[in-house]
């Protein structure tokens, strides 16, 4: 553990603070941040709570839920259906595994664009070596291994090499999906044939309930719970999130920055190596570039999610809240017969108008805001 | 943060803007001398060299040619791309990004083919493709404006722009043929396209205003320290809402210029070029001498982008390593910046 209690009182104000969660934002920035920075990060959103009454924002996310609960409702009567809500969990299962990864990236104060390539590459290992006539705790085991190898290398460009994390991730996008054509030469899907598939790793596909719940929703929960308690309960997950929102405080209170980025990078990436091991055992085999389609979603998810804190921080509660937000969506659209071609317009603009109606509730009023867009200078 | 004087001489002055606390404790980049300062040059005409070597046809004129038509679209909505981050600050996470450049110019070359398919004039075409994108360009400018972080925002249009090409299109190839697109496609004159002769102007006009003209240095000024430029009397929204505007207005232009140059527009184009043009647009970093993100540099990295691409196709090397090599070239970018802003700081 990195918290070091003899250098704990350096900086009283983001240490005595800790316990309670809104702790760094509510240090003065003006000590911790250093000049310039503060001021121009003094417009976005994370700093603009802290003010003691309940934020209309908060409220933004939970409405739009019931909102498509109750649209579907009416427009499909198969949508509010036990078989229905439970299908839509056990397909929401590998996203929320993801967006809980994303969640402790984006508390680290960083992005990971290339948790699909290591949701693609531990689907691919895990794959192949199921083909090879591997048992089944072999394939499961090497798939983990390559994806925490995608998270090994981020955290060495990031916290190495400094590089900033959306441009190392991005570069890591571009090489993974390249070893992905390399290995599975030029894009070939690998098919796994039914009787060659270990029963284990069939039960992980669907065929198995852990306490009547399908394994991938098990899974879900538990990385979920394990997660919000990682993040929420423990010393580890208090100096994760100062060492995202205040870097240069969290280490002058002692706290090993780099350690903590470095620990977050890799865990996401071992939980998207989850997901990698699911999905291979639920499809059956690996098709290439799988996994990317979780990672917009995924960072979408997690950005809905914190509009549910008071002081826009992420968390996992509210990350699952925007998974299911996605996840009735794509169920509910699919149900009415939207032709997919619109789907993504209808995701892009539930996500534009829930992300927007967060930051504008988070100010005093929308009148704010657009005085300032066409006032004489931002304030 | 121990800075020293010269990097607070206030906007315009070559200091980017303070490192931003998240993204860890990096030294701000300042102003380099010495041979760092042509590391950039000397990679690429290194490469460029060897290629050269391993290819004869290489530096054939009709190849070069080629590579000057292909690095076109890159080339224009990668600028549209740099103004957002010249503007909007090089912090990738809070600052100015546009992710929607990519599916923009994928719907603005639909909307063009669709309507010319459909009988309309090649003008009101183009239009109407150039007004889609502005319009997306000024989703992006109002939700930025009103404190939506440009990642987030630029990725729910993007995601928006993807469906509505969907949507547009079809999911089909549609022809585009007829007079501009042609000449678009083949006849500018020795050898190159008429797309040559749009980038020309389109590079000239923006490398003169960024880097010749009040405005262009008021737009860096924006973008490296905002509070400073406030405090100068410019308006920071403004200048940001403008920014997402050029860059869909650019990002439809190359649009229509790559259905031009593929005589179609082919759906789903827009994610495979989105990564090429935020590569180039931040490998301009390695030829400025400040270590920003410029124009020019914009222009140059992209054609180095595109005969790298070229000259390994030539040189026999397997389609599936050049994403590898091209991520390897973006890392290889950002940590030559992020060292020698280091060795810069000392």
């Amino acid at each position: 553990m990195s918290h070091s209690p003899v250098e704990a009182p350096v900086n009283p104000g983001a240490t005595t603070a800790a316990p309670a969660h809104a702790a760094p934002t509510h240090t003065t920035p003006a000590q911790t941040v250093p000049a310039g920075s503060e001021l121009r990060r003094g417009a976005t959103s994370r700093q603009r709570g802290g003010l003691p009454r309940l934020d209309a924002r908060q409220l933004v996310a939970p409405l739009a839920l019931a909102a498509i609960l109750f649209v579907f409702t009416l427009l499909s009567d198969q949508f509010l259906r036990a078989d229905n809500l439970a299908a839509v969990l056990n397909q929401s299962a590998l996203l929320a595994l993801a967006a809980v990864a994303m969640t402790l990236v984006v508390r680290a104060g960083g992005i990971d664009l290339s948790l699909g390539v290591a949701i693609d590459l531990s689907a691919l290992a895990a794959a192949a070596l199921i083909a090879d006539g591997y048992y089944a705790w072999v394939a499961i085991a090497g798939g983990l291994v390559f994806g925490a190898v995608v998270g090994l290398v981020n955290a060495l460009l990031i916290v190495g090499l400094r590089i900033p994390p959306f441009l190392a991730t991005l570069s890591v996008w571009f090489v993974g999906t390249s070893v992905q054509q390399l290995l599975t030469g030029g894009g070939a899907p690998i098919y796994l044939s039914g009787p060659r598939v270990p029963a284990e790793f069939a039960f992980l596909g669907g065929t198995g309930l852990v306490a009547g719940v399908p394994v991938a929703i098990a899974a879900a929960l538990a990385v979920a719970v394990l997660g919000w308690a990682l993040l929420e309960t423990t010393r580890f997950g208090r100096a994760l999130t100062a060492a995202g929102e205040q870097p240069r405080a969290a280490a002058i209170a002692g706290r090993r920055v780099g350690a903590l980025t470095f620990s977050a990078y890799v865990i996401a990436s071992l939980l998207a190596a989850v997901a990698g091991v699911l999905l291979a055992a639920r499809t059956n085999g690996f098709v290439p570039a799988s996994g990317q389609l979780y990672v917009l979603d995924a960072i979408g998810a997690v950005f809905i999610g914190a509009t549910l804190s008071r002081i826009g921080r992420p968390s996992v509660p509210g990350t699952l809240v925007g998974v299911l937000i996605f996840a009735l969506l794509a169920n509910g659209m699919n149900l009415i017969g939207l032709s997919f071609f619109w789907q993504g317009l209808g995701r892009g603009v539930a996500l534009l108008l829930i992300l927007l109606a967060g930051v504008v509730l988070a100010r005093e009023g929308a009148g704010g805001p657009l005085r300032r867009l066409l006032g004489p200078a931002r304030r | 943060m121990s800075t020293t004087a010269p990097e607070r001489q206030g906007p315009g002055a070559g200091a980017p803007a303070a490192a931003p606390a998240r993204s860890g404790a990096q030294p701000r980049p300042i102003r380099t001398s010495g041979w760092a300062s042509y590391a950039g040059y000397g990679v690429v005409a290194l490469v460029l060299a060897l290629f050269a070597v391993l290819s004869p046809v290489f530096t054939d004129p009709a190849n070069v040619a080629s590579i000057i038509n292909q690095a076109t679209v890159t080339a224009i909505a990668g600028m549209g791309l740099a103004v957002v981050v010249i503007v909007g600050g090089d912090d990738v996470v809070e600052g100015g990004i546009d992710l929607s450049v990519g599916a923009t110019a994928a719907v603005a070359g639909s909307v063009a083919a669709v309507l010319v398919s459909a009988g309309l004039g090649p003008a009101p075409a183009v239009l109407a493709a150039l007004g889609v994108a502005l319009l997306i360009g000024t989703a992006n400018g109002v939700a930025v404006g009103l404190g939506l972080r440009p990642l987030l925002a630029t990725l729910a249009t993007m995601g928006i722009a993807t469906s509505l090409d969907l949507v547009v299109s079809q999911n089909m190839k549609i022809a585009l043929e007829g007079q501009p697109f042609t000449w678009l496609r083949d006849a500018g004159g020795l050898g190159v396209s008429g797309a040559v002769v749009v980038l020309l102007v389109v590079a000239a006009a923006f490398i003169w205003v960024f880097h010749r003209t009040r405005l262009g240095v008021n737009a860096y000024a924006v973008g490296q320290n905002p509070t400073a430029a406030r405090v100068a009397g410019l308006n920071p929204a403004r200048y940001r809402f403008a920014s997402y505007l050029v860059s869909s207005g650019l990002a439809g232009v190359a649009g229509i210029l790559l259905a031009s140059r593929l005589s179609a527009a082919v759906p789903g184009i827009g994610t495979q070029i989105l990564l090429d043009i935020i590569l180039v647009a931040y490998m301009s970093t390695v030829f400025s001498r400040r270590l920003v993100i410029t124009i020019g540099g914009t222009l140059l990295a992209a054609l180095f982008v595109t005969a790298l691409s070229n000259g390994m196709t030539l040189a026999g090397i397997a389609s599936q390593w050049v994403g590898a090599v091209k991520g390897a070239l973006i890392l290889a970018v950002l940590t030559v910046v992020v060292l020698r802003s280091k060795a810069g700081n000392r």
